[in-house]
């Protein structure tokens, strides 16, 4: 993949080095495992060699099974604009997967005594705790129109996942007509599951205003679109930060 | 009364990771996930690093957005202490005197938003990680990891 990925821990009081010193390998080998179960750039990954067919289902890691029936039930609340099955060369989770790792990354500072920790892969952002008594996380949302600028801040109680052709030219494939399109030019999900936000975020970025719309209905998620045009549009309750001009 | 936060910069790395105890937030020291193209990381050794004098390297200048830039790290043993920009070319453009600015790459650009935003990290890909990422693995190569 190589994806960057950031881990930052926020402290109150001194904590145990030995003990966030584990925590930090646990987070980092939770990352390489998810690589080494699920990227499709490695051909002796599980998920490659189903994709390829020289592994059953049935016989991959139980992992491969927990993370493909998300992305099935991703894909029902997506409305079917986030479909792994869709992609050319056989189901590919990775819209999902590279959230759910992050999540699962930052799990690992629960027990040792930080006041909150924070796994960012390439802009799919997963928290735990605050990074302040009393403080919620803040996270800036990238300017699609540019870069070198924040759109937006929202405030952060879990994950957040921001999808759009700016990243790396357009990866995204519409799953109805198959072609690479995007509706719009930033497409940020929230909400407590980073795989789910990521994966809907995905869909958003193809599905543009029908997919906002299944969000606000779905409940615990919150979104935004930043247009090719400049134009925004959110749910009722996306988390703007406030007091930050936009 | 509490303490205002301690802040740890952590990194994660295809070796090692590092904790640095800081009161202010410090440039976040960073690796990339091991790739199919790497020398593959189950090819690391174990040798073990006396300890920790501190080697730099830079690496080949790589591609992003604006033009070219190359990265340069240091590492402590195996673990990485400092990544940063070593050389910037935007080709003149005329918005030369915030291409510092621009070419921040995602960490960097956590760590300075984060700093005048009050923010703690960024979503949205940057675009010049791809460019970044290149030539910080050719450093970390060059540094034999």
């Amino acid at each position: 993949m190589g994806t960057v990925v950031t881990i930052d821990c926020f402290l109150e009081d001194a904590v145990d080095p030995d003990a966030l010193d584990g925590a930090m390998d646990d987070a980092v080998k939770a990352l390489h495992d998810a690589d080494d179960v699920f990227s499709v750039w490695k051909p002796a990954s599980p998920m490659s060699r189903v994709r390829g067919g020289a592994l059953r289902l049935a016989d991959a890691p139980d992992v491969v099974r927990d993370v493909l029936a998300a992305c099935e039930a991703a894909r029902t609340a997506s409305g079917g604009w986030f479909d792994p099955w869709s992609l050319p060369g056989g189901v590919d989770p990775t819209g999902y997967v590279k959230g759910w790792a992050a999540q699962r990354a930052v799990a690992s500072f629960a027990d040792v005594g930080v006041l909150g920790a924070i796994v960012n892969a390439a802009g799919d952002v997963a928290t735990l705790g605050q990074p302040g008594r009393g403080a919620p996380f803040r996270i800036g949302i990238v300017d699609p129109a540019d870069p070198r600028r924040l759109a937006c801040v929202a405030t952060v109680d879990g994950g957040i996942a921001t999808s759009g052709t700016y990243e790396r030219g357009a990866h995204l494939v519409d799953p109805v007509r198959g072609v690479h399109r995007t509706a719009v030019a930033s497409a940020t999900v929230c909400g407590s599951d980073l795989g789910l936000a990521d994966a809907l975020a995905t869909a958003l970025a193809v599905g543009g205003d029908d997919v906002l719309a299944r969000i606000e209905d779905l409940g615990g998620y919150e979104a935004l679109t930043i247009g090719h045009d400049g134009v925004w549009a959110n749910t009722s309750s996306f988390p703007f930060a406030a007091g930050v001009a936009r | 009364m509490s303490r205002a936060p301690w802040v740890i910069a952590g990194t994660v790395a295809g070796l090692a990771g590092l904790l640095a105890f800081h009161t202010t937030p410090v440039k976040v020291a960073l690796a990339p996930l091991p790739t199919t193209t790497q020398p593959s990381s189950g090819g690391a050794t174990t040798t073990t690093q006396p300890s920790s004098t501190p080697r730099s390297a830079t690496g080949a200048s790589a591609n992003y957005y604006y033009g070219t830039m190359s990265v340069s790290v240091t590492v402590s043993g195996s673990r990485l202490t400092n990544v940063t920009i070593a050389a910037l070319n935007d080709g003149g453009n005329s918005l030369s005197q915030s291409i510092d600015q621009a070419a921040i790459p995602q960490l960097e650009q956590q760590a300075l938003a984060a700093q005048s935003a009050g923010i703690q990290g960024v979503s949205g890909a940057s675009y010049t990680s791809a460019g970044f990422t290149q030539s910080l693995q050719s450093a970390l190569s060059q540094l034999g990891l």
